[in-house]
């Protein structure tokens, strides 16, 4: 039998790790991707390496993927990642009580955190706010962006999975019985359309996971939630800063480069494709940042940015929806096969996203073959742009 | 709203050191500079090879170097000469990794005494 | 808050596939304080969802958004449009010169992603083995590294590979075979000693020797990194390695 064949929809952290998996255990994969590699929210995201520490008390499912994943990553993506660890610090008395459930929902998590008085904590970062009353050293890390998503498209590639750039998927196509078999896609640098079939679609893409559902008469029940996100031209700190309380707006800043980044916030938003960066949101984010590292207040900005997290569930409260992932069969929640979508989690965890819809494919397709990802270090990012092969990456 | 027009050339690419800072100017004033001096360096022979053509032709010769336009010439080529060689200064300093981010003060400071260079020897040249 | 409006005219490089590459104009309604990729950006969304542009982290991290306004390159998630424009004016969007174009303002970046990791350009060093140069501050970057050096700290490097320098380069514009900005400054970041390998790659005539000191690439290069003064002081150190192997002291390795 030749290899199944994989269209994958969307170049995004999960699109690349899903790649990567699924040609890994022997699977032909196309890669259509709209904009060029991670213009969706992935290249936009704020950069933590999740510890899990920050949903150790209020989500712990994510906690746990957090803290095991984020381990994978720290060993086989350590070309694009930074490493130092974080502090959690608390500046008032709502912080003070919460700790309690700090420490124990780490200890349940298995989130190794280490107790730092805020004299040392201070001699350790000594930008972070001087009113610092207590402190806890976690295994965070910051990653970069668009050189993630480029080591685990380099090693997808390398193991032969094609990845198509610019190229807008607009339609599905059904065989006889309604289970769709190709899709048909605009490839936007030639102006052409095309068609392409496989032996099953994946949608991995994101905040945009509904609207390729509806395209296949399917639905996923994914909520755009985005967050702004300001970057200052100091790098302040080495580890990255979290407000030691429940997760709120502007209360984690991450060492980047030469730069510190503030995040974020979350409302809901309608229309993905354009979400305007607003001046309050800004002001907030530094009023906010300023709260941990007072200097924020008047460093000089270096970028103000937006991203649409792919929240999946209907909950109310945005920041209470969980933000692990989800994989949908849509034989199962809509009758219709040879469609599968990937949407939800965190960047730290877009590896295990990748497992599980490798898993969910193999088993729809009666194929055999384990998840690799890992242990093996990943290519090379750099090897995305392979020689030889033209403009077309 | 779409309006059809042509691409720039790859020369005129090259030529859009306008909108550049001082290194961009400094390297094409160098070039510039390095061309004329190359044609400078031809026609002086040309001519030098009239004197060996009997006395006529010096006479023509002398009368030649003596107009006015051609004093003006002269002078251009001292210009050029000045900051071509005061820039190669610059050039072979930064070269051997001295004083490379003052590279701008230094092209201000050595531009300077050539166009000072320049009066000096324009003064001299014209009223004479 | 009153929202300061303008009205910017963006005339942008178009082509697509084999057809003659012209421009096209887009007139918008902006605040001077949003960037040229926000402007862009609003041009695909609501305008045109033909045009093609690359971009990903909006904040300098990743190098994929230079382009050329007004004929000097930038990274467009980093410039304001007050920058480079006027209320009522033109601004002039190009894809980077000296890369094959695939459509509209994306380039092909894979020559030097290849030649980056040819020379084996770590992304991440530790804080200490990327010491920040004391350069004068510009555009309001800080030069100065963290308040406080931490010995195990690691930060991802300066360069980001944006390819803004190899499009400023007046020298990469005639000559295919330069080495280029970046990739020299990468060696220098390196250091040749000891390094044969690299130390050829740069002590040659497509490497340091055919920089011609034009310091454009140290103008637009927006992360700091500074090729100008590294190819100067890669040519001192490859000086200093002919002087050494004259006296027959070359390196072993
Ligand atoms: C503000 C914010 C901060 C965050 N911070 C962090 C953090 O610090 N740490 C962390 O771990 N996670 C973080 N996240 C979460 C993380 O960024 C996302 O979960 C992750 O990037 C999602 O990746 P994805 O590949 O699923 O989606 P995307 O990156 O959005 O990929 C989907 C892709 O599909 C493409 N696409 C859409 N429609 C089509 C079509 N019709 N045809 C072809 N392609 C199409 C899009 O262009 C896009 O590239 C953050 C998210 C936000 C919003
Ligand atoms: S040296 Fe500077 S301009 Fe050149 S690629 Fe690196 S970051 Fe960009």
């Amino acid at each position: 039998m030749s290899k199944p064949h994989a269209i994958l929809i969307g170049a995004g952290f999960t699109g690349c790790a899903t790649a990567y998996d699924l040609a890994l255990r022997g699977f032909d994969v196309t890669v259509l991707e709209r904009g060029d590699l991670a213009a969706g929210t992935s290249g936009r995201t704020h950069g933590l390496l999740h510890s899990g520490a920050r949903y150790c008390v209020t989500d712990q499912e994510s906690a746990v993927e957090c803290i095991d994943e984020s381990r994978i990553l720290a060993r086989i993506a350590a070309q694009c990642i930074e490493f130092n660890g974080g502090l959690f610090i608390a500046l008032d008395d709502s912080d003070l009580a919460f700790v309690d459930r700090f420490v124990e929902g780490a200890q349940t998590c298995h989130i190794p955190i280490e107790q730092i008085s805020p004299r040392k904590a201070l001699e350790m970062e000594p930008a972070i706010n001087p009113g610092v009353l207590d402190a806890y050293w976690v295994p965070d890390g910051t990653f970069d962006p668009l050189r993630l998503a480029l080591a685990f498209a380099a090693s997808a590639k390398a193991s032969g999975a094609v990845f198509k750039l610019y190229c807008q998927v607009e339609a599905m196509l059904a065989d006889g019985q309604g289970n769709l078999n190709g899709v048909r896609y605009w490839d936007r640098t030639t102006g052409q359309h095309h068609e392409l079939r496989g032996d099953i679609v994946v949608s991995a893409t994101g905040a945009w996971a509904g609207e390729l559902a509806e395209l296949a008469g399917a639905h996923v029940p994914v909520r755009p939630t985005p967050g702004v996100m300001v970057a200052f031209a100091s790098r302040f700190v080495e580890r990255a800063i979290n407000r030691l309380n429940k997760p709120g707006d502007g209360d984690i800043v991450l060492p980047q480069r030469r730069m510190v980044v503030v995040g974020t916030t979350s409302f809901e938003a309608e229309d993905v494709d354009y979400i305007p960066v607003s001046e309050e949101q800004v002001a907030e984010m530094v009023k906010r940042g300023a709260d941990l590292i007072p200097a924020l207040a008047t460093a000089p900005q270096r970028g103000a940015y937006m991203a649409s997290r792919p929240l999946v569930g209907s909950g109310t409260q945005a920041r209470s929806i969980a933000r692990t992932f989800k994989c949908f069969d849509h034989k199962e929640s809509d009758g219709i096969d040879g469609f599968v979508t990937i949407t939800g989690g965190k960047a730290t965890t877009c590896r295990a996203m990748a497992e599980a819809t490798a898993d969910m494919v193999c088993r729809k397709l009666g194929v055999s073959a384990a998840c690799q990802t890992r242990e093996r270090p990943l290519r090379s990012y750099r090897e995305f742009y392979r020689a030889g092969e033209g403009a077309r990456a | 709203m779409s309006v059809q027009t042509r691409s720039p050339s790859r020369a005129a690419q090259w030529l859009n050191f306008p909108h550049r800072g001082v290194g961009m100017w400094a390297f094409a004033m160098n070039r510039l500079s390095a061309l004329g001096l190359a044609v400078y360096l031809f026609l002086h022979l040309f001519l030098l090879r009239q004197l060996a053509e009997g006395p006529s032709a010096f006479d023509r010769f002398i009368s030649l170097v003596r107009s006015p336009l051609f004093t003006l010439s002269e002078w251009v080529v001292v210009v050029g000469g000045l900051y071509h060689g005061l820039n190669g200064v610059r050039v072979i300093l930064t070269s051997l990794g001295v004083a490379v981010p003052y590279q701008r003060q230094m092209f201000w400071i050595l531009f300077g005494i050539a166009a000072l260079g320049s009066l000096a020897f324009a003064i001299r040249m014209f009223t004479a | 808050m009153t929202a300061e409006v303008w009205t910017v005219t963006f005339r942008v490089f178009r082509r697509k596939g084999a057809e003659a590459p012209h421009y096209d104009f887009f007139r918008l309604e902006v605040s001077p304080d949003e960037y040229v990729l926000d402007a862009i950006e609003r041009i695909w969304a609501f305008h045109d969802r033909s045009l093609v542009y690359r971009y990903a982290c909006h904040h300098a991290t990743c190098g994929a958004c230079g382009m050329r306004v007004n004929s000097v390159e930038k990274l467009t998630c980093i410039t304001t449009i007050r920058s480079v424009a006027r209320d009522g004016g033109e601004v002039t969007v190009e894809p980077l010169r000296n890369f094959p174009v695939i459509s509209d303002l994306t380039v092909d970046m894979g020559d030097l992603y290849r030649s980056m990791e040819a020379v084996h350009y770590p992304a991440v060093s530790p804080v200490a083995a990327a010491p920040l140069p004391t350069i004068p501050a510009k555009d309001g970057i800080s030069p100065g590294g963290p308040l406080r050096e931490e010995p195990d700290a690691h930060r991802l490097n300066d360069c980001i590979e944006c390819g803004l320098c190899v499009s400023a380069c007046p020298i990469a514009t005639t000559t295919a075979g330069y080495l280029g900005p970046a990739v020299l400054a990468a060696i220098q970041f390196q250091g040749i000693s000891g390094k044969p390998a690299l130390a050829g790659l740069a002590d040659c005539e497509d490497g340091v020797w055919r920089c011609h000191s034009a310091y454009e690439c140290t103008a637009v290069c927006p992360s700091l990194v500074d090729p100008g003064w590294r190819i100067m002081d890669l040519r001192k150190q490859a000086i200093g390695r002919r002087f050494r192997r004259l006296f027959g002291r070359g390196e072993t390795a």
